[in-house]
């Protein structure tokens, strides 16, 4: 009966077209390969031959890998890659948070202004490095922040420091450069939603004799929730899955757990265990950004605006 | 209150310079470096005005072959996003109210999924069903332009989508209704009028989506294969080891955005312009004091002015020459370090001779030290040739101090980075002397 | 272009879910006249129109365009065009693209469009005009091109959903002329909805006052303001003095209304509500404003009533007078200036007599709200 009324809307050749291009997308480019990873998670490392094959079975032990380390492992559980799991998210976060401060002035500031000439350069501008390719952005941080970058350069001419600091090392270049590259992200759901916003409001509670703070906190900031949720929830998502910045900003030392999963992979070439290992951090990103939501009350129809 | 709104005023224009320094800065001073050359990526120490890295760039197979596979897959990703988006957004608005949450909350999901997870995930998937189909493991479906389309397409159906949805909202159903009233069809209502409506927004995300998959860096990584787009090369370039040929494309990239981002500005300007004035943009644009074009529009003026630089930028390539200024900054440097190394000697020298006064003991602790500067003076003459020199300047500080004493491969074992780092600022001092 | 063709609404009930929008409407209207639904926002008009031109099926009942039942066919099967309130021109298309889309939808030659837009510009006093965009136009002009759009396809009924409360008021007055003008010279048969009365008054044919999901009354203007079946519809159209009370006589055809506070008073038992007023029952008496007059003389036959002026103002053609009766009864009075007319002090005392005949009773019943 619906569908009679939808191909009566469509016509037969469109609908059946717009009904097959839907019905790929959704069930063989997200939900199936998705959920087959989620399966594979649960398969030991076999040779593709023996996939499916006797030796084939059904197992925790990728997931256990993660939680406990190699069998025989000291410390009783993986100290290292857990590590890098925990300082994976908080590192999101923290660049989350960074980017909310730094960016919220702006989207302010550019929303609530009357859009002259000079407001839409400086959109202009906002857009032009996020066309940037991200491997470009993240090289130009590697050249300030290198052993001999513009940034050591420069503090050592006028004296500041005697020898180059390792900026690289001190993952100074990796939080700069990630939160650099979402910049963009945190910035416009939070101008769309601030440039609804009326003025007159503003101008009424300032009218009413409450100070600049009073107005953002009851109503600037209520307004834009939507916007802020949208914005962090997409720095948060994309700093936390970043593999670029990392590999190429990240010191040493200091993996991201992307690379792990990465090193699995490629390195590793054991499917299995980096699909595990992808379950979990998107499991993990999930659960965070979906309770930040539910504590802010923000509802999902709202992210992407 | 003036003094306060005038503090604010101040501490706003602060604020925003610095930020925009943040946004903007890195990719000047990259750009920057293209132009310097030096063999690394830097601005200081400034050698001279070189435009070398650019045919070094075009030369470079892999950077063109990369580029090759990004335009294919780019153009496949558009064509299979943009129409999944469409289709999307025309399916979630007729499907049954109830489902519509839950339709939407799937096909947003792309965009909150990790790049990682989709490369894997489809990876792993169109492995499966290749073999579950009997094919060869070099079949198409694990070809790796293929699975980079797919892996793609999957969340920049997302952004298709999402501009889709946004422009359906400003449509008014009402001009359907009047083309059915008119006794048009569904389709034919649906083709002329809603279609030509979204246009706009088909070329938008078109735009988006090539950008999006041009730039993509996550969900390749894992899909490529053999046929490593763009920014995968890129990548493996700036992971080992970088030379300023990066900074040329990125120059080259970041003057494209520019020219097309003020195009884009100064067509909907004058669009704009014509709007307001009621009229047509024939009408709008004719008959004024100023080329028409830049009439009341402060972005066609930049573009001109972008346009005409680029030109001249292009043209004083052609003709400039850095040999002659290399020349003279090896001439220059050359001086520099013959005065280096003579203080430096001066230096050790005087050390000698003071450790030789303190003691034997501690002479022999030196020893090594000595040891090491002596096959430097010794081989100076032979080894300093242009090659070496050109090669070891542009590098870190640390092997720039290498570099003042050339022959790296004659002393390379000996300095090592114990004694490299007290080296170092006596040789800055020596510097700037 | 044919003409004349009826269109009967019978037992029409249209239904969203469990909502009554329209309760057993029946309508029957001419070939060829100019027929208007007039009621509030909410009372369920454009529904009706939405039926008839085939955006949505009603729940039960028929509608007949010509003798032909159309409940079933869509709206690109209909012989209606449909003029939307907020125009719906499609804004990529050229003026003259506009006009001929239901040519092009039927195959014509790009010719033959031509020649017709040509023609149909020139009748809406647009020549040369064919080749802009919508968005170049100004109100008044839109408003040409969709009449022009919905002629082009040649139907027997015109449906126009309030197409002037966007215009100005004087460009407003303006349109109801030309509206009327174009509907005489094409000779089919217009359908017009609208919650203003003016326009309603000024154009139609005949009229139906809807209520709340229901047709109230259906006559010419003139029955309508002077002769309304229910006090909705007396209270809904023009100004009118709402008595209350009882009725304690009827003979040929007037009542006598045992009223609270302003005595006993006699009027003409509406023509809709004859037969349905009986001896005790409540009934509704309605006076308006410029039926009254003032005089000296003090009579009781159940005609006249005593007021004091509150209040009086100058418009022009009349004064208004603002009186108050006893126990605080409100009533106004229009006094028609013919020149010897004046103001009235606060405070006057005057005797207010009217015409029985130029009064009506209708059964106590619904007001319309303010």
């Amino acid at each position: 009966m619906i569908l009679k009324e939808y191909f009566k809307t469509n016509g037969l050749m469109m609908g059946w077209i717009l009904l097959g291009l839907t019905f790929f997308w959704i069930v063989m480019l997200i939900v199936l390969p998705q959920l087959y990873m989620f399966e594979l998670s649960f398969h030991p490392h076999l040779p593709p031959p023996e996939m499916g094959g006797p030796n084939d079975y059904l197992t925790l032990e990728n997931y256990k890998y993660l939680a406990f380390g190699a069998e025989g492992n000291p410390d009783g559980y993986n100290k290292v890659d857990l590590a890098v799991f925990i300082r994976t998210l908080t590192a999101a976060a923290f660049v989350t948070v960074v980017d909310l401060l730094l960016c919220y002035p702006i989207a302010y500031y550019l929303g609530q202004s009357t859009g002259g000439g000079f407001v839409r350069l400086l959109v202009l501008l906002l857009i032009i490095p996020y066309w940037i390719n991200e491997i470009l952005r993240a090289f130009a941080f590697k050249i300030i922040f290198g052993d001999s970058g513009v940034l050591n350069e420069f503090l050592m001419f006028f004296a500041v420091i005697d020898g180059p600091i390792d900026f690289i090392r001190a993952n100074v270049a990796l939080y700069a450069g990630l939160g650099y590259a979402y910049i963009l992200l945190m910035i416009f759901p939070m101008y769309n939603v601030i440039e609804s916003l009326d003025r007159n409001q503003i101008e009424a509670a300032r009218d009413m004799g409450a100070p600049w703070w009073m107005i953002h906190k009851r109503i600037v900031i209520p307004y834009a929730k939507p916007g802020i949720s949208s914005g962090c929830t997409m720095v948060f998502m994309l700093s936390a899955g970043a593999l670029a910045a990392p590999q190429i900003l990240g010191g040493p030392s200091s993996l991201w757990f992307t690379q792990l999963v990465y090193q699995w992979f490629n390195t590793g070439g054991n499917w299995p265990q980096a699909a595990a290992y992808a379950i979990v951090l998107l499991v993990a990103c999930l659960i965070i950004v979906l309770s930040v939501m539910k504590l802010f009350k923000v509802n999902m129809g709202d992210i992407g605006k | 209150m003036k003094s306060e709104s005038l503090l604010i005023r101040i501490g706003l224009a602060l604020y925003l310079i610095m930020f925009f320094t943040y946004l903007i800065g890195p990719l000047i001073l990259m750009s920057i470096t293209a132009f310097n050359s030096a063999a690394f990526p830097q601005i200081t120490p400034w050698e001279v005005l070189s435009f070398e890295w650019f045919p070094k760039l075009f030369n470079d197979d892999r950077i063109i072959n990369g580029l090759k596979y990004s335009l294919i897959v780019g153009f496949f990703t558009v064509i299979l996003s943009v129409s999944m988006g469409l289709a999307g957004a025309l399916i979630l608005t007729q499907i049954w109210p109830k489902m519509r949450a839950t339709y939407y909350t799937i096909i947003i999901a792309p965009i909150l999924v990790p790049g990682v997870v989709i490369g894997i995930s489809t990876l792993v998937f169109w492995a499966r069903i290749n073999t579950m189909l009997g094919l060869e493991p070099d079949s198409f479906l694990a070809n790796g332009i293929f699975l980079t389309v797919l892996g793609q397409s999957t969340f920049i159906a997302s952004y298709c989508m999402l501009v889709f949805v946004a422009r359906m909202q400003r449509y008014d159903t009402g001009l359907t209704e009047a083309a059915l009233d008119l006794g048009a069809s569904h389709v034919k209502a649906f083709r002329r009028i809603q279609l030509p409506f979204l246009m706009p927004a088909m070329a938008s995300s078109a735009v988006l989506a090539f950008l999006a998959s041009f730039e993509n860096y996550n969900t390749t990584i894992f899909t490529h294969q053999k046929f490593a787009t763009l920014t995968i090369v890129l990548s493996q370039k700036v992971r080992y080891g970088i030379d300023p040929s990066i900074s040329a494309l990125a120059f080259i990239i970041v003057c494209l955005t520019v020219f097309f981002a003020l195009l884009n500005e100064v067509l909907n300007r004058r669009k704009q312009l014509a709007v307001a004035n009621g009229a047509p943009v024939e009408a709008v644009t004719k008959g004024f004091k100023l080329p028409r074009f830049f009439s009341g529009n402060p972005a066609a003026i930049m573009f001109a002015v972008f346009v005409v630089g680029a030109i001249a930028v292009i043209t004083f390539a052609q003709v400039y020459d850095p040999e002659p200024a290399k020349q003279v900054f090896k001439e220059d440097k050359r001086a520099k370090q013959k005065i280096a190394i003579e203080v430096m000697q001066q230096k050790a020298l005087d050390q000698q001779r003071e450790k030789q006064m303190k003691g034997p003991k501690i002479f022999e602790s030196t020893d090594k030290k000595k040891s090491g500067e002596n096959p430097g003076q010794e081989t100076f003459g032979s080894v300093f040739k242009t090659d070496n020199l050109e090669e070891a300047a542009g590098t870190t500080n640390k092997t720039e101090a290498v570099g003042k004493n050339p022959g790296k491969s004659a002393f390379g074992s000996i300095w090592k980075s114990g004694n490299l780092d007290e080296i170092a600022p006596k040789d800055e001092k020596g510097e700037s002397n | 272009m044919s003409s004349g063709v009826d269109v009967d609404l019978k037992n029409l009930w249209i239904k969203f879910g469990d909502f009554v929008a329209v309760r057993d409407a029946n309508v029957h209207i001419n070939g060829g006249d100019f027929f208007s639904f007039l009621g509030g926002s909410g009372c369920g008009k454009t529904t009706i129109l939405r039926a008839v031109s085939g955006f949505l099926d009603p729940a039960e009942g028929e509608i007949l365009i010509g003798g032909n039942n159309m409940v079933g066919k869509g709206p690109n099967e209909r012989p209606t065009a449909l003029i939307f309130q907020n125009l719906a021109l499609f804004p990529l298309m050229t003026v003259w693209e506009n006009i001929t889309f239901s040519l092009e939808v039927a195959g014509a030659t790009l010719g033959e469009r031509r020649k017709r837009a040509d023609e149909l510009l020139d009748m809406i006093a647009l020549p040369d005009q064919g080749n802009k965009l919508p968005s170049q136009l100004s109100g008044g002009q839109k408003q040409r091109v969709a009449i022009a759009r919905a002629l082009c396809a040649e139907p027997d009924v015109l449906l126009l959903d309030e197409p002037l409360s966007a215009l100005d008021l004087k460009l407003r007055h303006h349109m109801r002329a030309e509206l009327r003008e174009i509907q005489q010279r094409v000779g089919i048969t217009f359908i017009y909805i609208t919650h203003d009365q003016g326009e309603a008054l000024t154009m139609s044919d005949n009229i139906a006052v809807m209520r709340t999901a229901v047709i109230d009354q259906i006559a010419d203007g003139k029955s309508i303001y002077d002769d309304p079946s229910t006090s909705f519809v007396a209270s809904f159209v023009g100004t009118n003095n709402l008595f209350r009370g009882k009725v304690t006589d009827i003979s040929e055809g007037i009542a006598t209304i045992d009223t609270n506070r302003s005595g006993t008073l006699r009027a003409r038992v509406s023509t809709g509500a004859t037969g349905k007023l009986g001896v005790g029952d409540d009934a509704m008496m309605f006076i308006r404003p410029e039926a009254f007059s003032i005089v000296d003389q003090k009579t009781e036959t159940g005609t006249q009533i005593a007021a004091n002026v509150q209040r009086s103002e100058f418009e022009g053609t009349s004064y208004n007078v603002y009186t108050e009766g006893n126990g605080g009864k409100e009533i106004s009075v229009s006094v028609t200036n013919r020149g010897d007319a004046h103001m009235y002090d606060s405070g006057a005392a005057l005797n207010l007599e009217f015409d029985p005949q130029r009064a009506v009773v209708v059964p106590a019943g619904e007001l319309a709200s303010e």
